[in-house]
C-alpha cells in the first residue's frame, strides 16, 4: 500500500495508482477544457442561433456543402449551422428516422427526394411552409417542374431540392474524336437507336483496343437500378406500387431494356464483370470510351486531367427519359420547434440555394432555376452539355421502401444481377424481382 | 404464516455456525456486500442493455412496432407466423447454416495443423505463434477492407495469383457461385488464429512421458499424432467446435461490409437478414419474431451438443 501514497514529483516514481489518478486528472482537464471552449465559442455569436444540420454527403460533394454551410454562416450573423455528416445509405437514414422518432431531430436535414414517400406520411418531417419560402424567394417557379412537384408528399411540401443528379453519359472526347463520332460542334453525335449506339461503342472500342464503354454493377443495385430504369422509361413505361395491390408494371418495356443491357455487356462493348470502382478506373485511365455515371463523378473526372465532356443517356427508345433523384433539404419532425430558430432554418436553405453555383461545380444541376438561368452556369462545362437533362428526370416509383439506399434496390440487383452476367433470362430475372415487389406491398406499411 | 417461521430459522442455523467460529458471520456479511459492490457495475450494464432489451425485443415480437415509432399494437403471433412462411428468412438461415459449416471445418483443422507443426519446435516458434494469431487482434472493418481489395475482379491480388496458374479472373464477391467461399476464406484467415492458440496451449499440457513411452514401443511420428496427440487434444476440440459454432451462427460484421448479404442475398446470413427488416425495412416487431426463432433455432442446437458430448462421454 505504502508505495501508492507516495505523490507523483515528490521521489519520481510513477506507480500504477498514481498513472490512474494522473490520467484522471488529465481526462478531466479534458473536459474542462471542451466546456470552457464550447462556451467561447456560444459567446462568440452572441444571439446567434444555433442550427444543428445533417447530412450523408461525404465525397468531394461533401467538401462543396462545408464551402457552404460556411458562406452561409459568414453571411447571416443570425444564426450559425453545425454539420453531422453520416455515411451515406441505410446508416444515414436510419439514424435520421430514429431522431425524428422521437421529436428530438436536428433543425434541417438532406434527403434525397426518393426517399419521401417512406418518411412524410409516417410524420417523421415536417412540412415547409410555402408563404415563408415565397418570402425568402423560393417559389414553384424558381424549379424545374419535375423537381418541384417530386418534392411533395400528400399535397404538402416537405421537401426543398437542392439539385437534381441524373444518370449520364460521359466521353471521353480524344477517344470520340479518333472514332469519328463527334458532330462539327466537337460533342458526341446524336443517338437515337440500341443499333446507333453499339455501334458507336464499337467504334470506340477499336481506338481503345479494350472496351467501348464502361458501366459498373456488380453488387450494385443502384447502378443496375439507374440504367435499367432509363431505357424502361424512354420506352414510355410505368411502374406503380400500390400498398395491398399487386405491382403495375410493363413487363415487355423491362424484359428489352435487360435485353438491350446483355447486349452491351458482351466483355467487348463492355465488360460483364465490372463493378464500380474497376468502370471508373477504366474510363479515367482511357481504356474505355463511353461511360454510364452519375453527375456526382464529374470531380473525379477533372481532378485525374480526363479530356473528357457529357450528354444526357441519348434517347434511344423514343420517349426522352433519365434517372435520377435529388438531394433536398427537410424538417425533420420535432415536437416543439422553436419558432425562431425554424425561421433561421429558412433563412440557411434560401441562402444555400442562392449560392448553389458551387453546388454546380460537383456536378449536380442546381435545382434553384435562377442559378441555372443566372451567369456563369452557361460556362460551366460539361454541366452545361448536360443540363437539360433537367427536363426530363424520372425518380423511382412511390412506395416506403423505394429510393436512394434502399432495399428495393438491392432487390432488383438479387434478382437482376444473373441476368446481367448472362446466366438467367431476362424475363425470369424480372418476374422474380416482381414476386419480390408484391411480397413486399402485401404487408403492412411500417410508416404509417 | 410460513414466511414469518422462515426467517428466524435461517438466524438459528446463523447462531450455530457463529458458535461453532465466532468471527465468522460478520465478516461474511461484510464480504457479501463488497461482493455484490464489485458486481455492481456489471451487474447494472448487464440488466440496463442485456436483460431489459431481451425482454422489451421478445415483447415487441407480438406487435407491429416499426423503427419510426407507427403501429405499437399488438398483434399476436402474426409475425411469427409470417416468419415461418418467409423464403428470404429460411433462405438466410440456410445460408447461415452453409456458412457454419464452411467454416467450422477449416476452423479446426486448419488450426490443428498450424499448432501442431508449431509445436514441433521449429526455430523462431514466437514468430509463428505472433504471425497466426495476429489477424485476429484486427477489427472486422479492417479484415473487410482489404479482403475486398484482394477479391477485386480486375485489380486484385487474389486474381493475379490464380491467373499465374491460368486461371480465368473470377468476380469472387460479386458471383454467386464463390461470393460465400470468399467470405469463409476471409473469415478462417481472420479468426484461426486464437483456435489455434487454444490448441497450443493444450498440446503444450500434453504430457511428455506418453511421447517417450510410446517411442519406447516404436511407435512413429505419425503414429504417435494419431494415438497420443489427437486423442489428448479431445476435449480442446470439442470446445472449439462449440465455440465456432456459436461464432459462425452470428455472422455478420464480414457479410454485412464485404457484399452487404448479394449477390443476389447469396450471403445474406440471418443476422444480417434481421438487420435489414429492422434498419432498413422498419419492422421492428418482425424482425424481433425473426430474432426469437433464430434464438430458438440456437438453444435447439446447444442441447443436441449437450446430448451428443454426454452420449460421447459415456
Amino acid at each position: 500500500m505504502t508505495p501508492a501514497r507516495v505523490p507523483i514529483g515528490s521521489t519520481g516514481v510513477l506507480t500504477r495508482r498514481s498513472v490512474l489518478a494522473g490520467s484522471a486528472a488529465l481526462f478531466g482537464g479534458a473536459f474542462l477544457a471542451t466546456g470552457l471552449s464550447g462556451c467561447a465559442a456560444t459567446a462568440g455569436q452572441s444571439g446567434a442561433e444555433q442550427l444543428a444540420f445533417w447530412h450523408l454527403l461525404t465525397g468531394g460533394d461533401g467538401i462543396k456543402m462545408a464551402g457552404l454551410v460556411d458562406e452561409a454562416n459568414a453571411d447571416n450573423p443570425g444564426f450559425h449551422v453545425t454539420q453531422t455528416v453520416l455515411t451515406w445509405g441505410t446508416p444515414y437514414y436510419t439514424k435520421l428516422a430514429m431522431a425524428s422518432a422521437g421529436g428530438r431531430a436536428p433543425d434541417v436535414a438532406v434527403m434525397h427526394a426518393s426517399r419521401l414517400p417512406g418518411y412524410a406520411p409516417g410524420g417523421l418531417l415536417d412540412p415547409w411552409d410555402l408563404d415563408v419560402l415565397a418570402h425568402y424567394g423560393i417559389t414553384e417557379d424558381s424549379f424545374p417542374a419535375p423537381i418541384w412537384e417530386a418534392c411533395f408528399s400528400g399535397g404538402e411540401l416537405f421537401s426543398v431540392a437542392l439539385d437534381a443528379h441524373p444518370f449520364i453519359l460521359m466521353y471521353n472526347t480524344e477517344i470520340a474524336a479518333a472514332a469519328g463520332v463527334l458532330g462539327p460542334d466537337g460533342q458526341l453525335i446524336d443517338i437515337d437507336s440500341p443499333e446507333q449506339f453499339v455501334d458507336v461503342a464499337r467504334k470506340m472500342q477499336v481506338v481503345t483496343g479494350k472496351h467501348g464503354l464502361s458501366y459498373g454493377y456488380l453488387g450494385d443495385g443502384a447502378q443496375m437500378w439507374r440504367l435499367f430504369y432509363t431505357f424502361y422509361k424512354q420506352q414510355g413505361a410505368d411502374m406503380t406500387l400500390t400498398p395491398g395491390e399487386n405491382v403495375e408494371v410493363d413487363e415487355d418495356a423491362a424484359v428489352t431494356s435487360l435485353e438491350f443491357m446483355q447486349t452491351l455487356l458482351d466483355d467487348t462493348v463492355a465488360t460483364a464483370s465490372g463493378d464500380y470502382a474497376t468502370a471508373l478506373a477504366e474510363f479515367v485511365n482511357g481504356e474505355s470510351g463511353l461511360f454510364f455515371s452519375g453527375v456526382w463523378e464529374l470531380p473525379t473526372m477533372t481532378a485525374a486531367n480526363v479530356p473528357m465532356d457529357a450528354t444526357p443517356i441519348p434517347t434511344l427508345f423514343g420517349t426522352p427519359a433519365v434517372y435520377a433523384d435529388s438531394h433536398t433539404f427537410v424538417l425533420p419532425h420535432q415536437d416543439n420547434p422553436d419558432p425562431a430558430r425554424r425561421e433561421e432554418v429558412y433563412l440557411f436553405v434560401s441562402n444555400v440555394l442562392k449560392n448553389s453555383i458551387s453546388w454546380a461545380q460537383a456536378g449536380h444541376i442546381p435545382a434553384y432555376l435562377p442559378v441555372v438561368d443566372g451567369p456563369g452556369y452557361a460556362e460551366l462545362i460539361p454541366q452545361a452539355h448536360y443540363a437539360m437533362a433537367a427536363e426530363n428526370l424520372n425518380y423511382d416509383p412511390q412506395a416506403w421502401f423505394t429510393g436512394s439506399g434502399s432495399d428495393f434496390q438491392n432487390f432488383f440487383a438479387e434478382n437482376v444481377q444473373s441476368v446481367l452476367l448472362n446466366k438467367t433470362d431476362a424475363r425470369a430475372g424480372f418476374q422474380g424481382f416482381v414476386r419480390r415487389l408484391n411480397v413486399l406491398l402485401s404487408k403492412p406499411n411500417p410508416v404509417r | 404464516m410460513t414466511e414469518v417461521v422462515a426467517p428466524p430459522r435461517a438466524e438459528v442455523s446463523v447462531q450455530t455456525i457463529a458458535n461453532a467460529a465466532p468471527r465468522m458471520p460478520r465478516s461474511r456479511r461484510r464480504e457479501n456486500t463488497v461482493g455484490w459492490a464489485f458486481l455492481a457495475p456489471f451487474a447494472v450494464v448487464f440488466v440496463l442493455f442485456l436483460v431489459t432489451p431481451l425482454a422489451w425485443g421478445f415483447y415487441l415480437s407480438f406487435t407491429g412496432q416499426s423503427l419510426t415509432g407507427a403501429g405499437g399494437g399488438l398483434v399476436g403471433f402474426a409475425n411469427y407466423s409470417e416468419a415461418l412462411g418467409d423464403p428470404d428468412m429460411w433462405r438466410s438461415m440456410g445460408n447461415t447454416l452453409w456458412f457454419t459449416v464452411l467454416s467450422t471445418v477449416p476452423l479446426v483443422l486448419v488450426a490443428l495443423a498450424m499448432a501442431v507443426l508449431v509445436n514441433l519446435g521449429l526455430p523462431g516458434q514466437w514468430i509463428w505463434r505472433l504471425a497466426f494469431f495476429m489477424p485476429y487482434l484486427l477489427a472486422s472493418s479492417v479484415v473487410s477492407l482489404f479482403w475486398v481489395w484482394l477479391y477485386n475482379p480486375q485489380l486484385g491480388l487474389v486474381n493475379a495469383l490464380t491467373g499465374l496458374f491460368g486461371a480465368t479472373p473470377v468476380a469472387w464477391l460479386q458471383d454467386t457461385d464463390w461470393a460465400m467461399i470468399a467470405i469463409v476464406v476471409t473469415t478462417v484467415w481472420w479468426t484461426v488464429g486464437f483456435n489455434f492458440l487454444l490448441y497450443l496451449a493444450a498440446l503444450q499440457n500434453i504430457p511428455e512421458q506418453q511421447y517417450e513411452a510410446a517411442a519406447l514401443d516404436g511407435a512413429g511420428k505419425w503414429r504417435q499424432l494419431f494415438s497420443i496427440t489427437i486423442p489428448q487434444l479431445a476435449p480442446t476440440t470439442m470446445l472449439i467446435v462449440i465455440l465456432q459454432v456459436l461464432a459462425s451462427l452470428k455472422v455478420f460484421d464480414q457479410v454485412y461490409q464485404m457484399t452487404g448479404g448479394g449477390p443476389g442475398g447469396a450471403t445474406r446470413s440471418t443476422v444480417e437478414y434481421i438487420f435489414e427488416v429492422g434498419f432498413t425495412g422498419y419492422r421492428f416487431g418482425y424482425s424481433s419474431a425473426i430474432s426469437y426463432i433464430f434464438f430458438a433455432i440456437i438453444v435447439i442446437v446447444s442441447i443436441a451438443q449437450f446430448v451428443f458430448r454426454k452420449g460421447a462421454r459415456s
